[in-house]
């Protein structure tokens, strides 16, 4: 049995309706618990901020593209480099750091919990190697149905129950945790080199529109009764005017769940360009912001770009290529037959473009115009609108006026005009900054129930203590403290041991992955299903039973089960 | 005992379809594989136990003893090469970039001297690829070039080109038209619709034209190109541009000859170029079966796919200097273990003598010619028929090789934990 | 002469027993166009020595019509690999095909590979 003792924590916990106290965390064998012997270790939080610890609800770090984005570019490996260390394995990389990397800059900034944004079925295998080298954090695997053929072709045939059939086999077969959809039916049309543009144009030969693949998906996950929602990526990413296709996107969720979103839209800034062309772009987060304010069946996450280099990474091939047109700097792509595509460039966002500036302010916009902060959470698709390690940049604008309006001075001439960013007064607190960087994501990742995202008896203990005293900080005017802060905790704890100290990684650390299984009847497991298993053998090139990731590649594995409603 | 759907550990196309026959401990057979494939389930020259060499022979030691001499070999380098990789699985090339980290020492894969070149073209202008099913289902139209896959991929054709039919191509013989590349007639180049005979070094100059016609260019191009007519160029041009969906695969003919990785980036950027017309991809004929593996593995865990030097306590690429053969030839490590692969019988004879000079210790199953300069070799079970772990095909799909049967041996990812422990003296976690 | 190595189906077969007669016996032969060996004056099975700087090998000859005049193929092994240059110009791969060397028929016996090991200070197992 260990014990840890956290006192005197300045905790805010908004799951269990927390918004400051001093309080004691009591610790036992890696669960928060009422109270600990007087023999537990204690680690005196001095009355700081102490939050749950930190859950990145959509970030690209591990996997085929991730690893590819390492892989063509040692310039950035090269800007990014520390040497062995204690525990501390060497790392290389600025915007996609070595699996090492990242969990160790994630852990520093009091991340536990980490939700891989897109991975491919048959490339999972690969996935949930990296995780075993995330050592610090929790993972979770978006997994990638946008261009799945079986799933396509329920669709087609309006069969919601064999789409989830399908969903739940493959879910389970590799491990995955939830629905994702990158530009949905775009992914096949990339097969031929093409796109669509919208949710009503049809996907060639399967002849379905985005519109009802996600409308089906949407359906299908809430009748296998997942933890989270679909996870939409829409269509049309970065396209000036795309605003309309994400409102229509967001028109399509009904609202089916009591306990959490029933769509969760991703990188949002991306979807929310005003204008018909480059020359032109506006922001529209105004109207997509209003749209989220009057569905709660609706969650976002803001997307925010920072400027500075980083590497554009996505399941959105045909997307990559357009940016490639533009940029003409070295473009990866790589298509997954079956199933989904994804594309990699180096970008470099810079104050001088005004493009760019529209881009940073639309994130912001976003984030202080959608009033309830549960339904717009804080990340940057990372690393595509910036590497994580700026999060508390982002933090110290949404909470500081004065920090917005400094930095809007130095943004490119004839920005203003196309934003509304100079207009917003808010400022956010750090009840607001707790829901969106931890709070919102369990709530809205559906793990909550396992413990993760609060602080109540029962919950994991993953704590986050920030080296800053709430009652004696004023963000508005101290924003600089306020992103020193929350760069480095004073303490990460997880599952129940400290596990960074200032920044230092203190152990090796075992990572755990959290995938969901919906139990199925047998006549729609699609394990059985002839003719299923026929096509699978006839048209991928890895036989059916050489498919499912084996129990070996998860040290510790978590399987959240739910009895499917087919 | 029939084994079904096992992985062929040869070559990087990674057959999952074999059914192994075991008796008694032992292959009898293997149906499904190409001839390459089924000597490798059928060969049995397995070296017994550790040796370790004396002044006139070779002795046999214990393990514990092998185990226990190469860790002090390790510790007292000062600059030792750890090499070879691509005969093994994910979990022992971890465990090996871990050992070189520990021992900063330099870690290099087999790559450096097949793919290399490639992927030093790939981190100047990226890599537009799919996996192989793509090609399967959509292909009408494949371009091998400097590469023989009816001898170093014999079933690439089968499985995923000329004869397997896909989705969209339901006849792919008929409907598919293939394209090779090559300075000679091959089993390969028997099988083309178009045989782009090349004078030897040409390769670059016959890229560049293509992608001067396709790029509308066509007038700058001479009657002539390295040996191939116009005609037959733009005929090629054309047949590119009109395909629905092309795939470029390319070998050892591009990345070993003069030019090197500039080969590879004009071959890359006439894809990016067809792109802009039609749906094109490329794919290297990786060779070892888990050759891409490495790659995958070392890049995860330093940032960098091979060719690297942990002697400052971070992780530093650069190839030509950091690269297996440079560090031999210029006679600079004072240590070398080699794992799954046979440097002596592929380097340059000129590195090879390096080996004679220092140190080597090697992990491998069979005897091979690096066998000639090991002090110690310890035998190992052969990955993919009496050991298990992960290998990333050619176009970076990762599958779990399966263990057939089991023979006694210790794995590599075993032995190189063991010696990480003896080093660390036992608190590695 | 233009030298040129690449894999075949018999040095594959044999890659993981390269001790054995058949992977020596692969790997030492040349393969040259007809009209190449007229010009040299020997014939089909006869032995030539290639030499590139103060390195040479011998090795068996083969004709072969899919060999495009001045130059050899040599299955990717220990004896091409004998007279290959270890020069990566930066990039880590030595020039494997391409390589410059001069040919002549010889009369010494070919080496076996453990032979070749031996002469760079190895010792056969």
């Amino acid at each position: 049995m260990t014990e840890l003792l956290v006192k005197n924590a300045f905790v805010i916990d908004p799951l269990n309706g927390i918004r400051g106290e001093v309080m004691d965390i009591a610790v036992r064998d890696g669960w928060i618990v009422e109270s600990v012997g007087d023999g537990a270790e204690v680690i005196d939080a001095a009355g700081c901020l102490t939050l749950p610890g930190g859950i990145d609800s959509h970030t690209h770090i591990c996997g085929t593209k991730v690893n590819f984005g390492r892989y063509m570019m040692p310039e950035d490996m090269r800007a990014g480099r520390t040497q062995r260390r204690g525990v501390m394995h060497s790392t290389s990389g600025y915007s996609v750091p070595t699996t090492y990397g990242n969990s160790y800059r994630y852990c520093a900034m009091g991340y536990t919990s980490v939700l891989e944004g897109a991975m491919a079925p048959l490339e999972a295998r690969h996935t949930h190697e990296e995780f075993a080298a995330t050592p610090l954090q929790d993972t979770m695997a978006n997994t990638l149905f946008d261009g799945n053929w079986p799933v396509m072709e329920a669709v087609r045939d309006g069969d919601v129950k064999r789409a989830a059939a399908i969903v739940a086999w493959t879910l389970a077969a590799v491990k995955g945790f939830a629905i994702k959809l990158t530009n949905p039916g775009g992914s096949e049309c990339w097969g031929w080199g093409k796109n669509v543009h919208c949710i009503r144009e049809m996907v060639p030969y399967f002849g379905v529109s985005p519109a009802e693949i996600i409308q089906t998906l949407i359906r299908a996950n809430e009748m296998l009764r997942l933890p989270h929602s679909v996870h939409l990526h829409c269509n049309n990413l970065g396209v000036p005017g795309n605003y309309t296709c994400t409102i229509g996107s967001m028109d399509l969720a009904p609202d089916l769940n009591p306990d959490r979103q029933s769509l969760y839209l991703t990188h949002v800034q991306f979807h929310a360009y005003g204008g018909t062309s480059w020359k032109d772009i506006c922001s529209k987060a105004e109207p997509v912001a209003y749209t989220v304010n009057r569905k709660p069946q609706i969650t976002i996450d803001m997307g925010q770009m920072m400027f500075g280099k980083t590497t554009t990474m996505t399941a959105d091939g045909p997307m990559e290529f357009n940016l490639y047109r533009l940029h003409h700097n070295k473009w990866s792509n790589h298509d997954v037959e079956l199933e989904t595509t994804s594309g990699i460039i180096p970008v470099y966002y810079s104050r001088t473009s005004v493009v760019n500036c529209v881009m940073w302010a639309i994130g912001l916009e976003l984030a202080l115009l959608v009033k309830n902060p549960w339904q717009c959470l804080l990340a940057t698709d990372n690393p595509n609108g910036g590497p994580f390690i700026k999060y508390p940049e982002i933090i110290a604008l949404l909470m500081s006026r004065r920090y917005r309006e400094e930095e809007l001075k130095t943004l490119a001439p004839g920005t203003h005009s196309r934003i509304t960013l100079p207009s917003l007064d808010r400022e956010l607190d750090w009840h607001d900054i707790a829901v969106m960087t931890r709070a919102g994501q369990a709530r809205a990742l559906g793990i909550r129930s396992i413990g993760k995202g609060h602080l109540a008896p029962g919950a994991e203990a993953d704590i986050a203590i920030y080296p800053i005293r709430v009652d004696k900080t004023d963000p508005s005017r101290q924003y600089r403290e306020v992103i020193q802060a929350f760069q480095k905790t004073a303490w990460t704890v997880k599952r129940g041991r400290p596990v960074a100290r200032d920044g230092e990684i203190l152990v090796p650390g075992v990572n755990k992955t959290i995938w969901a299984r919906a139990k199925v009847r047998e006549e729609l497991d699609m394990g059985r299903d002839p003719e299923f298993a026929r096509n699978f053998d006839r048209y991928y090139t890895v036989r059916m039973s050489n498919y499912p990731v084996q129990d070996v590649y998860l040290q510790r594995s978590l399987c959240m089960e739910s009895e499917a409603q087919l | 005992m029939i084994v079904r759907d096992v992985i062929c550990p040869f070559c990087a196309c990674l057959c999952d379809d074999l059914d192994v026959h075991v008796e008694d401990g032992r292959v009898t057979g293997v149906d499904n594989a190409c001839d390459l494939g089924s000597h490798k389930f059928m060969t049995d020259h397995r070296m017994k136990g550790p040796v370790r060499r004396t002044a006139s022979g070779w002795e046999e030691i214990p393990l514990e003893e092998a185990i226990r001499e190469t860790a002090e070999l390790l510790e007292a380098a000062e600059r030792p090469l750890l090499y070879g990789w691509s005969g093994t699985c994910g979990e022992a090339q971890s465990a090996g970039v871990h050992l070189a980290e520990l021992v900063g020492g330099v870690i290099d894969a087999t790559t450096s001297v097949c793919h290399g070149p490639s992927i030093l073209a790939i981190q100047e202008v990226g890599h537009p690829g799919c996996t192989l099913g793509q090609v399967k289902n959509r292909a009408d139209v494949v371009v091998y070039w400097g590469c023989n896959p009816q001898h170093a991929h014999p079933r690439h054709l089968s499985r995923y080109t000329t004869y397997a039919d896909g989705f969209f191509v339901r006849n792919a013989f008929k409907e598919r038209k293939v394209i090779v590349a090559d300075i000679r007639g091959t089993d390969s180049t028997n099988l083309a619709d178009e045989f782009i005979r090349l004078q030897p070094g040409g390769d670059y100059a016959v890229l560049g034209a293509l992608r001067a016609i396709v790029r509308g260019k066509g007038d700058v191009v001479p009657p002539e190109v390295a040996g191939v007519s116009r005609e037959q160029l733009y005929r090629i041009a054309d047949l590119c541009k009109t395909a629905k969906y092309g795939a470029f695969f390319f070998g050892m003919g591009l990345t070993q000859t003069a030019g090197k990785y500039k080969n590879i980036r004009n071959a890359i950027e006439l894809v990016d170029e067809l792109s802009r017309h039609t749906k094109w991809t490329l794919t290297p004929m990786r060779g070892h079966f888990n050759v891409y593996g490495f790659n995958e593995v070392c890049t995860w865990m330093t940032g960098y796919p091979y060719a690297v030097d942990f002697a400052r306590g971070m992780a530093f690429y650069n190839p030509g200097e950091t690269t297996a053969v440079d560090i031999l030839a210029r006679k600079e490590c004072d240590m070398c273990l080699v794992v799954a692969s046979d440097p002596a019988a592929h380097f340059p004879a000129e590195a090879v003598e390096h080996l004679a000079s220092i140190p080597v210790v090697q992990l491998d199953p069979f005897p091979n010619l690096t066998t000639a300069f090991a002090r110690i070799q310890i035998p190992v079970a052969v990955s993919g028929i009496d050991a298990d772990g992960t290998a990333y095909r050619m176009d970076g799909v990762p599958l779990r090789l399966h263990r057939v049967l089991d023979r006694g041996y210790p794995d590599d990812a075993g032995i190189l934990l063991e010696i990480t422990r003896r080093i660390t003296g036992g608190g590695s976690r | 002469m233009i030298l040129n190595t690449g894999r075949t189906i018999p040095q594959g077969n044999s890659v993981e027993y390269k001790p054995s007669p058949e992977y020596g016996a692969e790997t030492s032969r040349a393969f040259l166009a007809p009209l190449d060996l007229m010009d040299l004056g020997i014939e089909d099975g006869d032995r030539i020595r290639i030499s590139c700087g103060d390195r040479s090998v011998v090795l068996t000859v083969s004709a072969g019509d899919h060999v495009p005049p001045g130059t050899l193929f040599v299955p990717y092994g220990a004896h091409a690999n004998h007279v290959v240059p270890a020069a990566t110009h930066g990039t880590g791969m030595p020039d494997f095909k391409g390589i410059s060397v001069d040919v002549e028929p010889a009369t010494d016996p070919v080496r076996s590979v453990w032979d070749l090991m031996e002469d760079l200070g190895g010792r056969r197992y």
